[in-house]
């Protein structure tokens, strides 16, 4: 049997604009009781626009559909099930009586199993386990830095499920610094900020992410700089995620930054080709899915970025593969990713390249394509090549005409040359890694 | 040059995905009715140029919701009334949400770091995001990498303009779902003379219908052609 405000939604659904009933009327959430229709709206902001601009109108069906039994309500609520956020305030909102184990928010999908270790991620993949398994002795805080994308999360997330095996009872809380901020706020608005502290004081192991979002807010980060330094008082754990180094965040205070670099600082950088390709082999061996190696690095190749790049590419390609039932070869994922891959091109081609190093390196696009043999040309001349060889689609002769017409060998040398310096100088992988990373973005 | 028919008439047709003339788009509406139902991917970016029905799906994912019992918001960024952020909150407490014209934040530092804090939220809860825009993520003019980022995360799908000979085929079947019939020589002649971007022939159809009710004469060209005339 229909409820009163499903012929409510009908009738209303015919006389509002479809843009307009998606927004303000379908999301409103009925209780029905005998005398009264209680109407939720999801925020103050939806609720006052339906106040003000459809209240008679809803208030007028309900009459009609109720033969004038029914009175309309309308309030702030959901019927849906919490989400972690309230699932915090709810226990901040109650005194801790012991200390038991809270909900963590960790997600169980993230494990060091799953985590595709590389050079680029090798560093902050060991730091991590030593964490997981001396929990506060080994290092405390470990900070994870780097550009978005790159698996900070996942690695976060690895620490605490696998502090969770081995310590089923340990209270582990994951959270994104936002959400520290909005609980403190809330807590703040319900004179709820003893709770809120001890909530957080009590904690065996406290992950947040992104703190760069603690930016500007000074008052957060105050709270935070004695929930953190309680916590490592206590030698309870404590892992950060950042997109930059600490010192480099505009308004974090000093005596944060200093703290936060305290423990171990490791960097996470955009992963090489084979370490690219292995996550995409590794993502579909977890659905049974096969992908063909030379898919996985055609991919890998032509998706230079970042982690979640490549996932979003690999999910168009197995969405239209399973949608047209084609099996997944190099040519079927070039006509998937036809719009990415000509978006890259545009994006990232020599001509950008060549700009790129010359403008990192302090030189003119003229002096890569010069004669010149002089060191300070000719490194970023083979840096750009080798660039060019990785993430372009062009041949080597191709490589080798665009950098004044140079012969294919010398391309070739050139890719093998930054190959070693890459291992034995540490200043040139830097630099490869910086102009790699402002290239894919 | 196209030219405006002289009626006063607002255009509310229900948007569902029943009333989509799918062509080469039947890849996009099944993983969006599986997203909805909760066997698909749990964010999907949907892009292609204005005028295709980016926000017709949008809708009608949020009619389907509506029909399985889902809760579901639907915003569209573009509306200027909408310029408070804080629009945004206790939304990751519903089950589909579908944020159309996401181009119209990009540069908004308030906008995008509200956008970036809803996804969160919205993503550990394991509910559906469904997002519009005219390009890909990696070209919107969003400053925030840790955004752009996770739009790229999810499932992208482009949607295709129609064929011309789809075009004349989706205004028959628009015409069908109207209550009236047109022939393929109208459905081409209003292909030629008006303008080509969907949601307008569809407010046009829907003019045509009120203007033969009015005169109670069939759609025929030199009706079409009396009206033209009539136009300023």
């Amino acid at each position: 049997m229909n409820s009163i405000w499903n012929n409510c939604l009908a009738k209303l659904e015919n006389e509002i604009s479809s843009s307009d009933f998606s927004t303000w009327i379908r999301p409103l959430q009925s209780i029905e009781s005998d005398s009264q229709i209680k109407l939720l709206a999801p925020n103050r902001f939806v609720l006052d626009w339906v106040k003000e601009h459809y209240f008679v109108k809803i208030e007028d069906s309900i009459r009609e559909f109720s033969n004038g039994t029914m009175d309309l309500n309308l309030e702030i609520g959901s019927k849906s099930s919490a989400t972690p956020a309230d699932a915090i305030v709810k226990k901040i909102s109650k005194p801790i009586e012991t200390k038991k184990v809270g909900p963590s928010f960790l997600n169980k999908a993230f494990t060091f199993d799953n985590f595709v270790e590389g050079k680029s991620n090798q560093l902050a993949r060991a730091a991590s386990l030593q964490v997981a398994e001396n929990i506060g002795r080994a290092y405390n805080p470990l900070l994870i830095y780097g550009s978005s994308g790159l698996g900070k999360t996942h690695l976060m997330h690895a620490i605490g499920n696998a502090i969770l095996v081995k310590n089923p009872s340990a209270t582990i809380v994951y959270l994104h610094s936002e959400k520290f901020v909005q609980d403190m706020v809330r807590a703040l608005q319900q004179n709820a900020i003893n709770t809120f502290k001890e909530y957080y004081r009590a904690i065996d192991v406290l992950l947040i992410d992104d703190i760069q979002f603690f930016a500007g807010k000074e008052r957060s980060q105050e709270e935070f700089f004695h929930t953190f330094n309680s916590l490592l008082d206590k030698k309870h754990q404590v892992v950060l995620t950042c997109d930059k180094y600490p010192k480099e965040i505009v308004g974090l205070e000093e005596r944060l930054k200093s703290r936060f670099g305290a423990g171990l600082p490791v960097s996470i950088e955009p992963p090489d080709m084979e370490t690219r390709a292995a996550i995409l082999m590794k993502k579909t061996a977890q659905s049974n899915i096969n992908l063909p190696q030379e898919v996985a690095f055609f991919i890998a190749k032509r998706i230079p970025s970042n982690v979640r790049d490549l996932e979003g590419a690999l999910r168009r390609v197995i969405a239209n593969a399973q949608f047209t039932g084609r099996d997944i070869t190099i040519e079927f994922t070039k006509e998937a990713l036809h719009d990415l891959i000509s978006l890259q091109d545009k994006l990232v081609n020599i001509d950008n390249i060549q700009k790129t190093v010359a403008d990192y390196f302090k030189i003119r696009v003229a002096d890569l394509l010069s004669k010149s043999r002089n060191q300070s040309v000719t490194r970023p001349r083979q840096i750009a090549m080798s660039l060019a060889r990785e993430l372009t689609p062009q041949g080597l002769c191709a490589i080798g005409d665009a950098f004044g017409g140079r012969d294919h060998t010398t391309v070739i040398n050139a890719c093998k040359k930054v190959e070693e310096l890459k291992k034995s100088d540490m200043k040139i992988a830097e630099d490869y890694e910086n102009i790699l990373r402002s290239l894919s973005h | 040059m196209s030219k405006q028919l002289p009626l006063q008439f607002e255009f509310r047709a229900n948007q569902t995905f029943n009333d989509f003339f799918a062509g080469s788009n039947l890849e996009i509406i099944t993983h969006l009715q599986n997203s909805i139902k909760g066997a698909g991917e749990q964010q999907i970016f949907l892009w292609g140029d204005q005028g295709l029905g980016k926000s017709h799906l949008l809708q009608a994912a949020c009619h389907q919701a509506q029909s399985i019992k889902r809760s579901s918001f639907y915003l569209d960024l573009t509306n200027p009334t909408l310029a408070n952020s804080s629009i945004l909150k206790g939304l990751d407490t519903l089950d589909i949400v579908c944020l159309d014209n996401i181009d119209c934040i990009a540069g908004n530092n308030e906008w995008e770091i509200a956008v970036f804090n809803f996804f969160n939220r919205h993503r550990d809860s394991e509910r559906t995001l469904i997002v519009s825009a005219s390009c890909l993520p990696n070209e919107l003019a969003i400053q925030l990498p840790d955004l752009k980022t996770r739009l790229n995360w999810g499932l992208t799908l482009k949607l295709q303009p129609l064929a011309n000979h789809d075009r004349i085929t989706a205004l028959i079947f628009k015409a069908n779902q109207l209550g009236f019939e047109i022939s393929p020589q109208v459905g081409l002649f209003l292909l030629t003379h008006y303008d080509r971007d969907l949601s307008a022939l569809w407010r046009l159809l829907a003019q045509l219908d009120q203007a033969s009710l009015a005169a109670k004469r069939k759609l025929t060209i030199p009706f079409l052609k009396t009206i033209l005339d009539d136009a300023p």
